[in-house]
């Protein structure tokens, strides 16, 4: 396992990211969650926070540090 | 072992609060759906007891996948799969059980033999049927046991009967012999050809003989004195004349097929022998591919060629070809090797109620002589 942490930290360096697709917002990194609602979603990172707006949203996917959104997205607020 | 994966459901109105708790106690939602406004979510059965303490939440586990799935479903179904899996057996043992030995043949010493012999060997009424190769060396044993009853001898496994089929062996029995016998002329013929080994020749080439001639005669004389008396042996060979006649239909039919064709299956048995669908094509040629044999009980897929029969008509010279090729075909099936048609001609044709009559004249080289016994005190 070790040598995995390893590995993963040496080629996965990154403390978040977020990614946008025409219908789905994935997050990775984040602390934890504020908001969860069908229109906000807000979720805490460790340095920013970010919102987000939009209509119908449902939570397809939720583990520790990772959620997968679906929805229509309008706007990502990032609030430091 | 990797943990199961259980869907548990929840009222859609508290779907956020349950997504939160999840995040909370780190329980990971693998999946989500919603359907007849029930929120279902997608947990490692390991996860579900903590679930269950939630008191805001009423949550019910609603269906496992995975392993899990298919134990549950093995499980519920076990009295069909048990019942499947006896019939099954209990298929492949009455199928293997071979309740008759029938023995062909017409001599009972025969029969008998070959049957104790095949009961020595585990051939025998109500017993495991023997495997491919179990029989063909079952039959070398056997072969070489009689080698003197037995030419030929044949197992046929016929559903849960063995057939047996035996060709007895006849020892050549020593050849007749005959004391005193002439080789005489069949037919009217001109000879031709003419091979003796005993006897004395009567006529020569191109002599021409009449039915009842003596050819090769078992008298050896000399000075019309009889010296000897022999059963003469040899072959003549002579020219025989025959008109005969033949005749064909002018018209004949000719299927051929068109681009037109049909799947089905054919289901063949002891019993059955039937097209599994209505064959919707009138006339058809079939090809067949034969896709499962189990136990005697074939399926055969075959495609079905619709053909169109057409009908043609002869020239008069085509028609006159034909009858003089089906009349020669006929009259050279009745000779043997050494026999041949040395000359023919069409004598007459002609078209009579749309059939095509001709009538040939054949010359044949064919063998005359026939072994005809005579009284020695006589001659």
């Amino acid at each position: 396992m070790h040598l995995y942490k390893t590995m993963k930290s040496f080629l996965f360096d990154k403390d978040y990211f977020i990614d946008v697709w025409d219908k789905c917002i994935h997050v990775f990194g984040f602390i934890d969650i504020d908001v969860l609602e069908e229109q906000k979603i807000s979720l805490v990172l460790e340095h920013f926070k970010i919102e987000i707006l939009g209509q119908d949203f449902r939570v397809l996917k939720l583990t520790k540090k990772e959620i997968l959104i679906e929805g229509n997205l309008n706007t990502i607020k990032v609030i430091r | 072992m990797k943990d199961t994966i259980i869907w548990v459901e929840v009222e859609e109105s508290k779907k956020e609060r349950l997504l939160l708790k999840c995040f909370k106690m780190k329980v990971p939602v693998l999946e989500t759906k919603i359907e007849n406004s029930k929120f279902f979510i997608k947990i490692y059965e390991s996860d579900y007891p903590k679930l269950k303490k939630l008191w805001f939440v009423k949550v019910k586990k609603s269906n496992v996948t995975g392993w899990a799935l298919v134990k549950q479903v093995l499980w519920s179904h076990r009295i069909f799969i048990l019942a499947v899996l006896f019939g099954l057996i209990l298929l492949y043992i009455i199928s293997h059980i071979m309740v008759s030995v029938d023995v062909i043949h017409s001599n009972k010493e025969i029969r008998e033999l070959v049957r104790l012999t095949l009961k020595e060997k585990g051939i025998k009424e109500n017993t495991f049927r023997k495997s491919y190769k179990e029989i063909k060396q079952i039959k070398k044993e056997i072969l070489d046991l009689y080698p003197d009853k037995l030419e030929w001898l044949e197992i046929e496994v016929h559903g849960m009967n063995y057939t047996v089929r035996i060709e007895e062996r006849k020892l050549e029995s020593e050849k007749e012999t005959k004391s005193s016998c002439h080789i005489v002329a069949t037919k009217d013929a001109l000879v031709k050809e003419m091979v003796f080994s005993k006897g004395m020749a009567n006529v020569k080439t191109n002599d021409s003989v009449k039915k009842g001639d003596i050819l090769i005669s078992g008298l050896i004389k000399k000075d019309e004195e009889v010296k000897d008396i022999v059963c003469a042996e040899g072959s003549v060979y002579g020219e025989v004349w025959y008109t005969i006649t033949a005749s064909v239909p002018m018209e004949y039919k000719v299927s051929t097929r068109t681009n037109k064709r049909r799947w089905n299956f054919r289901f063949k048995n002891l019993y059955v022998d039937d097209f599994i669908f209505r064959s919707r094509l009138e006339t058809y040629e079939e090809e067949k591919k034969p896709i499962l044999n189990l136990f005697g009980n074939e399926l055969i897929f075959v495609i079905q060629h619709e053909t169109k029969e057409e009908i043609k008509k002869y020239t008069e010279e085509e028609a006159k070809n034909k009858a003089v090729e089906e009349g020669i075909a006929k009259l050279k099936s009745t000779l043997d090797e050494k026999e041949r048609i040395m000359y023919q001609k069409v004598l007459k044709n002609e078209v009579n109620n749309s059939t095509m009559n001709v009538e040939i004249f054949v010359s044949v080289l064919e063998n005359i002589g026939e072994v005809q016994e005579f009284d020695e005190n006589i001659e």
